[in-house]
């Protein structure tokens, strides 16, 4: 009964949560997405030790067997937030952002996730890890304020190492300073 | 691997030390005109790739040096292609006559794998050897035979040995992944030591081992990784939550400063070679990043922005006094100091492209050394302070190019393939 509940709050929230995006800038569906699929994949598939003969497959569904949201699902309901240039302030509209995916872990309080945080190309290798860590931990930090528990998230930078758009120019590079949000499984 | 060459270096004559009679300036002003000769084959069936190998390195590491003018070898008389290589055979009447103070010959011979090379040094003006040396090894050798006579030659004209027989340590991309790989100073025996199909950035040489110490995001973190160049041996130094970057040896290599962020901001801090954390040395809301070690180990040079945008500070390790170092530029960046001088080489950020610049410990005397097209980032000295090691995008993809101290003599030197990045030059390789 209480699974059922549970259940149908989850597909409210999703319902609610899509209304709010139709009405957002249109995301595309890049990368992030897939990758978060393989995620899925490999925790399916890659528990049983080597040679012990039994293959076992199930497919990967948006949901799993307690009804939770999957990774894909997760990473879909999780918009990322972008930064100005060697800056690692929250700007209205991050704030903004990071509210819509505050409500999204409180309906969710088994989902854990992991912030990246990430620099466009300009400066130093070296210093783009510590500002990727410091937009990351801004947003952990905003997060927390708005009442979600420290431990369920983590943070890591990649500097200025994972572009989203490799081109050298100013629309790239703002695309590129951001946090992202994984799903840690 | 490469393998080590037994070189049988047989100083034949004792020769008086030549640097007082030959007169060394800085690189770029009056050179030293020098006669470089290919070098003669000892047997009847001659290999003339082994010469214009030997030829052509030699040719290469003493053009880089700057010390030289070479003598056209179009106008070379008979004695360059006699075998003589007493000083009492040398027709130095000959060699003044084309204008050369100094004069390389030598002869080869190989034997199945095997090769003997004699590399002769002459001062022309006073008509003597400078120095001779053998080197006994394999024909794959070769080209490093030729390095460590070309280290030699300097060592014999000016009192401090060249670095061209070390190597040169980079970040490359061409496998799809950023591995760190190992090459010689003029970019030929390119190999990669990591497979690690992550993240590898920013190896440092091992001051006293062929190891080298790197940050890596092989198990999701980016943690600091040492390997051991021969063996292939990897290890796991410092995996703390957080970063652990940017991560210096202290020139005897008994430790090793580095950026850590486990107690929540990138502050410096001092490690044992074991991974044991011995000293925390910031402690603030800033970024401290990139320390690099003065020659006595007594300060370190580093990036901070706690003025601001990133800057470099010098701190004093004994008594913590902290100066900021470049009053001018709003970006910058990289610092490495020079290895027995208060020189300090570090980039800045302008216009959306960086230049190398060098300054000196006392903020006094900034230079620039790069302009024109292409980010130029990342520079580090050569292990005698001559060169300097850098990456460029000039070419369109980013690769690892050397100059000379004062910024003359650029060259491009890592093989094609990927963006190439991140170069460390090691000690002396022996």
């Amino acid at each position: 009964m209480s699974r059922f509940n549970q259940i149908m709050r989850m597909a409210l929230v999703l319902a609610a949560l899509s209304l709010v995006f139709a009405g957002c800038a249109k995301k595309p569906v890049g990368t992030d997405a897939s990758q978060a699929g393989l995620t899925d994949g490999r925790v399916a598939g890659d528990v049983s030790g080597y040679g012990d003969g039994s293959l076992r497959e199930s497919a990967v569904g948006e949901r799993d067997a307690y009804g939770r949201p999957g990774a894909a699902d997760i990473a879909a309901a999780l918009e990322r937030i972008h930064f100005e240039y060697d800056s690692y302030t929250l700007s209205q509209r991050a704030q903004e952002t990071l509210t819509r995916n505050a409500a999204y872990l409180r309906a969710n309080p088994d989902v854990k996730v992991l912030i990246e945080g990430h620099t466009d190309e300009r400066g130093s290798d070296e210093y783009n890890l510590a500002l990727g860590e410091r937009r990351a931990q801004a947003v952990r930090n905003y997060l927390v304020t708005l009442g979600i528990a420290a431990e369920r998230l983590s943070v890591i930078s990649y500097g200025e190492e994972l572009p989203l758009d490799p081109a050298g120019n100013e629309d790239a590079w703002a695309k590129n300073r951001r946090a992202e949000f994984k799903p840690v499984l | 691997m490469v393998r080590a060459f037994t070189a049988l270096l047989l100083l034949l004559t004792l020769a008086a030390p030549a640097a007082a009679q030959i007169e060394i300036r800085a690189p770029g002003q009056q050179t030293i005109p020098l006669a470089l000769t290919q070098f003669l084959p000892r047997e009847v069936t001659p290999r003339p790739e082994v010469a214009a190998q030997i030829d052509q390195v030699l040719q290469a590491d003493l053009d880089l040096s700057g010390l030289f003018s070479f003598v056209d070898p179009a106008a070379f008389l008979g004695d360059a292609r006699r075998i003589g290589l007493l000083s009492s055979e040398v027709d130095f009447a000959e060699w003044r006559l084309l204008g050369a103070e100094v004069l390389i010959k030598g002869t080869y011979s190989v034997q199945g794998d095997n090769l003997v090379l004699e590399a002769r040094l002459f001062d022309v003006v006073r008509r003597r050897l400078l120095d001779g040396r053998r080197y006994v090894g394999r024909v794959a050798d070769a080209r490093q035979m030729a390095h460590t006579f070309a280290d030699q030659i300097l060592k014999s004209l000016t009192g401090i040995e060249g670095p061209f027989n070390s190597k040169i340590a980079y970040i490359s991309n061409a496998t799809g992944h950023k591995e760190l790989y190992i090459m010689d100073v003029d970019g030929h025996n390119s190999t990669r030591l990591t497979d690690h199909r992550s993240i590898v950035l920013n190896p440092d040489f091992s001051p006293v081992s062929k190891e080298l110490i790197f940050t890596s995001y092989k198990q999701t973190n980016p943690d600091l990784y040492r390997k051991e160049i021969y063996s292939g041996r990897e290890a796991r130094l410092s995996g703390r939550e957080g970063l652990n970057i940017s991560a210096r040896y202290r020139p005897d290599g008994r430790e090793i400063a580095l950026t850590l962020s486990y107690q929540g901001n990138p502050d410096l801090y001092l490690m044992g070679t074991d991974g044991s954390l011995s000293r925390r040395l910031t402690q603030d809301w800033n970024i401290d990043v990139d320390a690099t070690w003065s020659p006595a180990a007594d300060r370190l040079a580093f990036i901070s922005d706690r003025q601001g945008g990133p800057h470099v500070f010098v701190m004093d390790l004994q008594g913590g006094s902290l100066r900021r170092l470049t009053p001018s530029g709003t970006y910058n960046a990289t610092p490495d100091w020079h290895p027995k001088d208060e020189r300090i080489v570090f980039t800045r950020l302008e216009g959306g492209r960086f230049d190398i610049y060098t300054i000196r410990a006392d903020g006094s005397d900034e230079r620039r050394l790069t302009f024109g097209a292409g980010s130029k980032e990342h520079p580090r000295w050569s292990h005698d302070g001559r060169f300097i090691v850098y990456s460029s995008t000039q070419d369109g993809r980013k690769a690892i190019f050397v100059m000379r101290a004062d910024g003359t003599g650029a060259r491009r030197i890592s093989p094609g393939g990927g963006e190439a990045s991140h170069p460390a030059w090691s000690g002396p390789w022996r």
